[in-house]
């Protein structure tokens, strides 16, 4: 009994949880956004202002300001579920833990404002309780969401402003790139200086000019290689984020900073 | 010729061995440091919490007609949660459970002390107390999550160790597993701090 219980009780109780935890927490935004509404409060033009207002901000400054809006949190305080779900996601540049999250639980009438460890500094918990209560609750108690939420971000944005620049968004120069092209470089002088002496040789054998021989040499081995040369070269992608819309989440860390309230 | 590819394959497994004891340990190493410092970032909140209580017991305390046998209990809980601490090192689980208890005592005097100020108009309206309040609430949300943190770590630790074949080399350096945070049995919704 034991042996059964062990064996497959507690992978089946662990599996169940794993499934559980899954699908209280939706999965990061593919393609990736910043305003997530998963209960449809907004409308598409509101959503689209909010989504180009922060891409343009996450673009400028690196900051990372996401909203989510859900219909609950579960049994999860909304603050925990908030800094678990920013964790997960990744809000916020990597080495700078500088993204927020505003979450709303519509139908837990909760809301809370989750800061990266490097914006406690700019938007401290106190701050983040005046947004909720003198922009966010006012406007949510009137059924005003899209109001709310776009005060709020413009107040957070504000104070944001100037903690961090987008200058190390700039794509690091390409070595790699400049590598794989001088090697690619180095192999086409080598052949053709390879060419050349064969030419060369044939030339000073058969009596013969360097020129036809040169022409004879790379007819001859166009004909031997057709396919060479004829490579198709792949689009390559070198990092730098698209200027339309958002590029993902960084990576961010949140430490517990921020603060909520209901309506 | 037979000698020498005895010894030539014992030397190659001993090469191996010792390389695969060399990348253990110092996985073993790399993941402890982790817990460490996670283990020391529960602590910073925790003393966070310890000196903003101190903040709120002075601030209490002008008020001459407060609750004293509140205050008191408050007082001494601090007091006996600021004597336990715990070496990252020796994380076991009396300890872990030692200093978790202190800690949830703590927790319940404070929670009673607010309470109590729900009576008393002037001091729920005093900046200072105000102040105060917020971040303690803060100051509990981030302890909420430096011990996710720490469990999180813990966990990762632990299944390194405890894993065929690292248990032989976590047996042979005397690693051992660390203790787990447990939900508080008061606040299994997390610690908070109503207002």
């Amino acid at each position: 009994m034991r042996f059964i219980k062990n064996t497959f009780l507690l992978p089946l109780l662990i599996l169940l949880a794993l499934s559980a935890y899954a699908q209280e927490f939706p999965p990061s935004p593919n393609p990736p956004r910043l305003v997530n509404d998963y209960t449809g409060t907004l409308t598409p033009d509101e959503w689209q202002t909010l989504e180009s207002k922060l891409t343009a901000y996450n673009d400028s400054t690196s900051t990372q300001i996401s909203i989510v809006i859900l219909s609950t949190t579960y049994d999860y305080p909304i603050s925990q579920y908030a800094f678990q779900l920013g964790e997960k996601w990744g809000i916020g540049r990597k080495e700078k833990n500088n993204g927020a999250l505003i979450l709303v639980a519509k139908d837990d009438r909760e809301v809370f404002i989750a800061t990266g460890y490097g914006l406690e500094g700019a938007i401290p918990d106190a701050l983040a309780k005046r947004i909720v209560e003198m922009q966010i609750v006012p406007a949510f108690k009137q059924g005003q969401f899209y109001r709310g939420l776009n005060e709020a971000t413009d107040t957070m944005m504000k104070l944001a402003a100037g903690e961090y620049t987008a200058d190390d968004l700039k794509p690091p120069f390409p070595y790699e790139l400049v590598i794989i092209i001088g090697v690619f470089i180095l192999i086409t002088l080598t052949g053709i200086y390879a060419s050349y002496r064969q030419a060369k040789r044939f030339a000073k054998t058969n009596g013969i000019d360097l020129h036809t021989a040169w022409r004879m040499i790379n007819a001859a081995r166009r004909v031997q290689s057709g396919s060479w040369g004829s490579f198709s070269s792949g689009r390559g992608s070198f990092g730098g984020s698209s200027s339309r819309g958002f590029g993902g989440f960084g990576g961010g860390s949140f430490g517990g900073g921020g603060a909520g309230g209901r309506w | 010729m037979k000698k020498w590819i005895i010894i030539g394959t014992l030397v190659l497994l001993g090469v191996l061995i010792y390389r695969f004891a060399v990348r253990g340990y110092n996985n073993m190493v790399t993941l402890q440091e982790a817990v460490s410092k996670a283990w020391s970032d529960v602590e910073t909140q925790y003393q966070r919490r310890l000196d903003l209580v101190q903040n709120l017991v002075n601030t209490v305390k002008g008020y001459a007609d407060f609750e004293k046998s509140t205050l008191t209990q408050v007082v001494e809980a601090r007091a006996k949660a600021t004597q336990v601490t715990v070496d990252p090192q020796n994380l076991t689980p009396e300890k872990l459970r030692e200093f978790q208890s202190a800690q949830s005592e703590m927790s319940s005097a404070l929670s009673r002390l607010l309470v109590v100020v729900e009576r008393y108009p002037d001091l729920k309206a005093n900046q200072n107390f105000l102040e105060l309040q917020a971040q303690l609430e803060g100051t509990e949300n981030r302890i909420a999550v430096s011990r996710n943190k720490f469990n999180d770590t813990a966990r990762e630790y632990n299944t390194f160790i405890r894993r065929f074949p690292q248990n032989i080399l976590a047996g042979w350096f005397g690693f051992a597993s660390k203790a787990y945070f447990e939900a508080d049995k008061e606040a299994s919704k997390a610690p908070k701090v109503e207002f």
